[in-house]
């Protein structure tokens, strides 16, 4: 079953990761901790994922300031939505082929 | 903690997760995220129905048997309202917080609509007053005027935002504002408190009873799942 899935995308953390990040609307973008405090993760562990979803280019993270202070900002790329999109189409294909 | 110390990030990846679990994992994930990002409608729709209701019922009794209300009712009203300014910009600014992009910057253009469309009303109301408008005039077009400033503001924020509870909401305000002025003093203020405070409960209900159905409608499918 995991063959067929995108194995960037299923990993649960990097699930939660992604899913958080598709309930923006396109064009959005989040800050590093409010990101952290939705998904309950270390920094550390946080992002690692987003390294990991940055180099399949599945997330932009866009570095800036605001005032003196560093802020990171999180997105999907158009690619990293699709791809969402396909590996929840999957994931329906899957839980019908179960059923059946 | 790990079969992978070189992969330190990926302990728990690499059990993998079946497809209904996952499937559930992503709904609860994004409806967490939609919750903690956006107002609570029921929250914003509350603190106005609470507002004007109060404020306005302060006004209608204060002017019983006498022209005007009387000046501690108007201080009432104004309190109240003042409330429900502060209370909606905290919520919605905490709510908000770390998010850019489009959707703030609509949420930030639909913001200051609502303050240079209340700055301009009361330059508006500044110059009736000078031109001599005074008593029932001042009351009926401070009050009518209001509420049609809101009417449009909703409808404009329907627009925005794609949300046709909102344009309901809008249209209601602004017969709300006819009705409201037809009326004359000091009936006004109780079709204000009434039709319009109550409005706007009615609509902080209908999100609670959205919300209920869609979490319900949630628990059958993950059942289904």
């Amino acid at each position: 079953m995991a063959d067929a899935l995108d194995p960037v995308i299923h990993a649960p953390a990097r699930l939660r990761v992604v899913a958080t990040l598709a309930a923006l609307d396109a064009g959005d973008e989040l800050s590093f901790p409010r990101l952290q405090k939705l998904l309950d993760m270390t920094a550390g562990n946080l992002s690692t994922h987003l390294r990991k979803l940055e180099d399949a280019g599945y997330v932009r993270v866009t570095k800036t300031h605001e005032g003196r202070t560093p802020a990171t900002y999180l997105a999907l790329t158009p690619q990293g939505r699709r791809a969402f999109e396909d590996y929840q189409e999957a994931l329906t294909g899957l839980l019908r082929g179960a059923g059946s | 903690m790990t079969d992978h110390p070189d992969r330190p990030g990926d302990a728990t990846d690499d059990a993998g997760l079946a497809a209904a679990d996952s499937l559930r994992l992503i709904r609860e994930q994004q409806d967490r995220a939609r919750a903690a990002l956006g107002p609570d409608g029921r929250a914003l729709y509350g603190a106005w129905g609470v507002a004007w209701l109060a404020g306005y019922l302060v006004l209608w009794f204060s002017a019983q048997g006498r022209e005007q209300p009387e000046a501690w009712a108007y201080w009432v009203f104004a309190g109240a309202l003042a409330a429900a300014v502060v209370f909606t910009m905290v919520h919605t600014m905490s709510r908000t917080s770390g998010t850019r992009g489009v959707s703030a910057r609509t949420g930030a253009m639909y913001g200051w609509a609502w303050m240079l469309g209340f700055l301009t009303f009361s330059a508006f109301l500044g110059g009736l007053a000078r031109a001599g408008a005074d008593g029932e005039l001042m009351g009926l077009a401070s009050n009518g005027g209001a509420c049609l400033v809101v009417g449009l503001l909703y409808l404009g924020g329907a627009v925005a935002f794609d949300d046709r509870s909102l344009f309901v909401l809008g249209g209601w305000i602004l017969l709300v504002a006819a009705a409201a002025t037809l009326a004359g003093l000091p009936l006004t203020y109780l079709v204000m408190a009434f039709a319009g405070g109550g409005g706007f409960l009615v609509m902080a209900l209908v999100d609670h009873l959205r919300i209920v159905r869609r979490r319900r409608r949630a628990g059958e499918g993950a059942g289904r799942g």
